[in-house]
């Protein structure tokens, strides 16, 4: 590039810029106003509507308790006042994730939620549901308790029947910390964002015999 | 003995119905979402109400 002679920048877009480039594919993906909208179709007004908001705030809890306990460790959340009621923190902010996110999962399918080219978004919803499931079971064996360790031994029969026990080994609670509190809620983090990302560019689905509104991507 | 010790002795109550058995807290958090998910669909939402009300007058 040459600035010689304080001459202006070209106007011109540099395609070949990574910044462009990322720019360019995110506002294909999400044109702007459909980022945090503050209209919503009259359909929306409706208390179902509200559960993937509840499941997304009760997650956000999840990670602030866990990220707590983290700091804390095993002896302080056994020991300590304050650690038990983090870790109570967790387990209540997790029961209520699970609870919401599957009163949302009733609601869009019985909307058929994948009309309308939300295919994806529905998948990463369903899939988003599932690593909820090997986090929460992972969760339970990290207690560092007996619970932990009943359900441990419960589930290395299983988990050996199917060909997985060598590598994902539920009597080694050192791995499967690991995978509760780094590995798993990446991917659910990862999921869920790309799954509300997807709502704001397809729209929120309406009800089976509403019209889709005019303007929305697909 | 320890509270600790009593919970972890109790079996809890479960509920049996052919080959479906079921312990009766799981039950009734199953019966509560379903009555959760029953209120908000038919449940009128505030706002909405809210809406329409301003649209009437307007």
């Amino acid at each position: 590039m040459s600035v010689a002679g304080g001459a202006a920048p070209s106007a011109a877009p540099a395609s070949s810029n990574w910044t462009v480039w990322l720019r360019t594919h995110l506002q294909r993906t999400v044109p702007r106003g459909q980022w945090l909208p503050d209209r919503q179709p009259a359909y929306v007004a409706s208390w179902i509507y509200v559960f993937g908001v509840l499941t997304l705030t009760s997650f956000v809890v999840v990670l602030a308790s866990g990220g707590w306990l983290a700091l804390g460790g095993v002896t302080w959340w056994h020991t300590s006042s304050v650690g038990h009621f983090v870790n109570s923190l967790h387990l209540w902010s997790v029961e209520l994730f699970m609870a919401f996110m599957v009163i949302h999962l009733w609601g869009k399918f019985w909307m058929a939620a994948w009309r309308g080219e939300r295919g994806l978004t529905w998948i990463t919803g369903a899939v988003a549901f599932l690593g909820s499931i090997a986090t929460a079971f992972t969760g339970y064996l990290s207690q560092s308790n007996f619970d932990a360790q009943w359900i441990s031994t419960q589930a290395k029969d299983g988990l050996n029947a199917v060909g997985i026990g060598a590598w994902f080994n539920v009597l080694n609670p050192g791995q499967m910390l690991l995978w509760h509190v780094a590995l798993l809620p990446f991917v659910v983090g990862v999921l869920i964002v790309l799954h509300v990302v997807l709502v704001r560019r397809h729209g929120v689905v309406p009800p089976i015999d509403a019209d889709e509104p005019a303007g929305q991507r697909e | 003995m320890s509270a600790a010790a009593v919970q972890a002795s109790a079996a809890g109550t479960y509920v049996h119905w052919g080959v479906i058995a079921i312990s009766l807290t799981n039950l009734i958090i199953i019966g509560v979402m379903l009555l959760v998910f029953a209120l908000a669909i038919l449940l009128p939402f505030p706002g909405n109400r809210r809406e329409r009300e301003s649209g009437r007058r307007s």
